[in-house]
């Protein structure tokens, strides 16, 4: 909670000091140094609870915190890597920070709330700002249509979920996920048709197939800098969300068996949609988008798990995927040409840079002694915990086998292909090197020793 | 038959009547006027349930602003027959097909609410002095939260607004 309340003050800090700072360096200082203080600011909460706010509407566990520390110091990593590029999307530099504060705060309510009214909130405090900045460069066309496309689809979705949450309240009288009490003999068809709108709603929300068509042209069309942020910590939040209300308020055995299976054929469709269309993109940013939603395929596993492996590999999994992807993206932001051409001969002008890309993308793919071997290990096991589900489990390796073709396409693009990289000038700085080196070893780390994130939970 | 059930008979009917008119009628202009239409009567169901707060901001946030935003955009974008794009009769079965199967789950979840909830309830519940000591003992988290929402929201108005 004391996350909550510290990036929405900072955030509004931010729009203050906008105001009287004209340099864009300290701006993006306090932005940075903001983020380091929440991080410390949070963890602090794990030693020292606090009360409850009243209402009770709000409880952050060890586990709500533990992913608020992955999503601050995931945050805290892209500021460092992309926080010049915040400059590309305009002059307003100090604004398009705050939102990115705001947009943390809405991840610590979806962590830690107890209440459907909170989970609407968070979602839509998540999102706005998103549409925002899905837009900010307004001279750039494809940046004002992903906007566009992502508020139309955003707002859709957002009615399925208020719908759900309304048939809910109507059928069980309360808002408390904790107090619903479905595990009774008779269940109620508002409730399985608010769990129906739930679940569309919310796997719109984190861009899950059938529901994942705007992802693309959205992650394609923000800008490069944004688009990094929205499909790693935003993501992993919608995830965390709604693995939360499923495992307390849903997770009755009469309960599960009414969606369990819809998750599954979710997963499945997600994960067959996004790997298989991964395959034939030209662009990287645009395999990129893909492959979030590929990676989406295998979170959603997490769903179908619903116990305490569950919870390991869904913070496993947000910790790897977002370190690898915020890393990928830093190195897309700065190549000028972004199809897989424009990276040939990456590892012999910039081997160090293409070491780190290489990491990253060996994780995405998950291969062992990676992070992303590890999240992909627990969230797989979690699933076949559930008896029943081999079937999705073996798909899922196989859609594992097939991603590795584009990820290695690119890794073969920057070593065994003769070509010129073009970066943008001035742009690859020692401390950039430096640092996509540590977030690469962050990534390797977590993949020999998982405790490193595991080890925190109670 | 007393006076309340006359008029949510009235109200009913024009609400029923004006929202298939926002749907068959051929010009956008119409359809938005018959929204409006179908505003003010549901906010005639708001009062007859004791609701004035609930009455009060339906009228002026949809039936007033966002209905005027309608309004505006619908005459801005000047659509007309021509450039209206068009669906493959394949698309539209498709369509009805599925939205009448989620009509038919929600008729059928519909059919069994429990209506004890309801009138378990005050009758006064929706007036203005309930609703604010609902709002700022109860629900006063949500309530201080929603500022960051808005907050964004207007940040992201003036960034869109601003010129560069």
């Amino acid at each position: 909670m004391n996350e909550i309340v510290f990036t929405a003050v900072f955030g509004v800090f931010l729009l203050f000091s906008g105001l009287f700072i004209r340099s864009k360096n300290a701006i993006r200082f306090i932005a940075i140094t903001g983020m380091g203080l929440a991080f410390l600011v949070n963890g602090w909460e794990y030693f020292h609870p606090g009360n409850d706010w009243p209402g009770g509407m709000i409880h952050a566990d060890h586990v709500s915190i533990l992913f608020n520390a992955i999503a601050l110091g995931c945050t805290l990593v892209y500021f460092l890597l992309s926080g010049k590029d915040f400059e590309q999307l305009g002059e307003h530099l100090a604004e398009y920070f705050a939102l990115v504060y705001f947009i943390l705060c809405g991840v610590g309510i979806a962590s830690s709330f107890t209440s459907l009214l909170m989970l609407f909130l968070a979602i839509e405090i998540i999102s706005i700002p998103q549409y925002i900045l899905a837009g900010s460069q307004k001279s750039n066309l494809k940046s004002n249509e992903a906007s566009l496309k992502y508020f139309l689809m955003g707002a859709f979705s957002t009615g399925f979920l208020l719908m759900g949450i309304a048939l809910l309240y109507g059928s069980t009288g309360t808002f408390h996920i904790g107090e619903m009490n479905l595990g009774g003999s008779g269940i109620d068809p508002l409730v399985l048709t608010g769990i129906l709108f739930l679940i569309v709603g919310l796997t719109f929300k984190v861009g899950g197939a059938p529901f994942h068509f705007w992802t693309p042209d959205v992650y394609d069309g923000a800008p490069s800098v944004v688009t990094s942020f929205m499909a790693t910590v935003v993501k992993a939040a919608g995830f965390i969300a709604f693995l939360r209300l499923f495992s307390i308020a849903f997770s009755a055995d009469n309960i599960t068996a009414h969606w369990t299976l819809v998750i599954a054929l979710i997963a499945a469709a997600t994960l067959l949609v996004g790997n298989f269309t991964a395959v034939f993109q030209v662009s990287v940013k645009r395999m990129l988008a893909y492959s979030s939603i590929s990676q989406a395929g295998f979170m959603i596993l997490a769903l179908v798990g619903l116990g305490t492996l569950a919870w390991d590999g869904i913070l496993l999994y947000a910790a790897a995927y977002s370190l690898a992807t915020i890393g990928a993206f830093a190195v897309l932001i700065r190549m000028e040409d972004y199809t897989y051409e424009g990276y040939r001969g990456l590892g012999k002008k910039q081997p160090l840079v293409a070491l780190a890309n290489t990491v990253f993308l060996l994780s995405l793919t998950g291969i062992p002694a990676t992070a992303g071997f590890m999240a992909k290990y627990f969230v797989l096991s979690s699933a076949l915990q559930r008896g029943g589900m081999l079937w999705l489990v073996i798909l899922a390796l196989c859609c594992a086998a097939v991603s590795a073709y584009y990820y290695f396409r690119l890794i073969w693009a920057m070593y065994f292909q003769e070509g010129e990289p073009a970066i943008l000038p001035d742009r690859i700085t020692p401390a950039f090197k430096g640092l996509l080196i540590f977030t690469a070893l962050l990534v390797v780390a977590i993949g020999v020793y998982p405790g490193l994130v595991l080890n925190w939970l109670p | 038959m007393n006076w309340q059930l006359i008029i949510f008979w009235i109200l009913a009917v024009i609400a029923l009547l004006c929202a298939i008119g926002v749907v068959t009628s051929r010009n956008p202009i119409n359809s938005v006027l018959f929204l409006i239409m179908t505003f003010f009567a549901i906010a005639g169901h708001y009062l007859l349930l004791n609701a004035q707060f609930l009455a009060v901001v339906h009228i002026i946030v949809y039936a007033g602003a966002i209905m005027v935003l309608f309004l505006f955009v619908i005459m801005l974008m000047n659509m007309n027959a021509e450039t209206e794009p068009q669906k493959s009769q394949l698309v539209r079965f498709a369509g009805v097909i599925s939205g009448g199967i989620l009509l038919i789950v929600v008729l059928a979840a519909l059919k069994k609410a429990d209506p004890a909830l309801m009138s378990g309830k005050s009758s006064d519940i929706g007036l203005i002095s309930n609703l604010g000591q609902v709002l700022f003992h109860e629900f006063i988290v949500p309530f201080e939260l929603s500022s960051v929402l808005f907050l964004s929201a207007m940040v992201g108005a003036v960034l869109i607004g601003k010129k560069n």
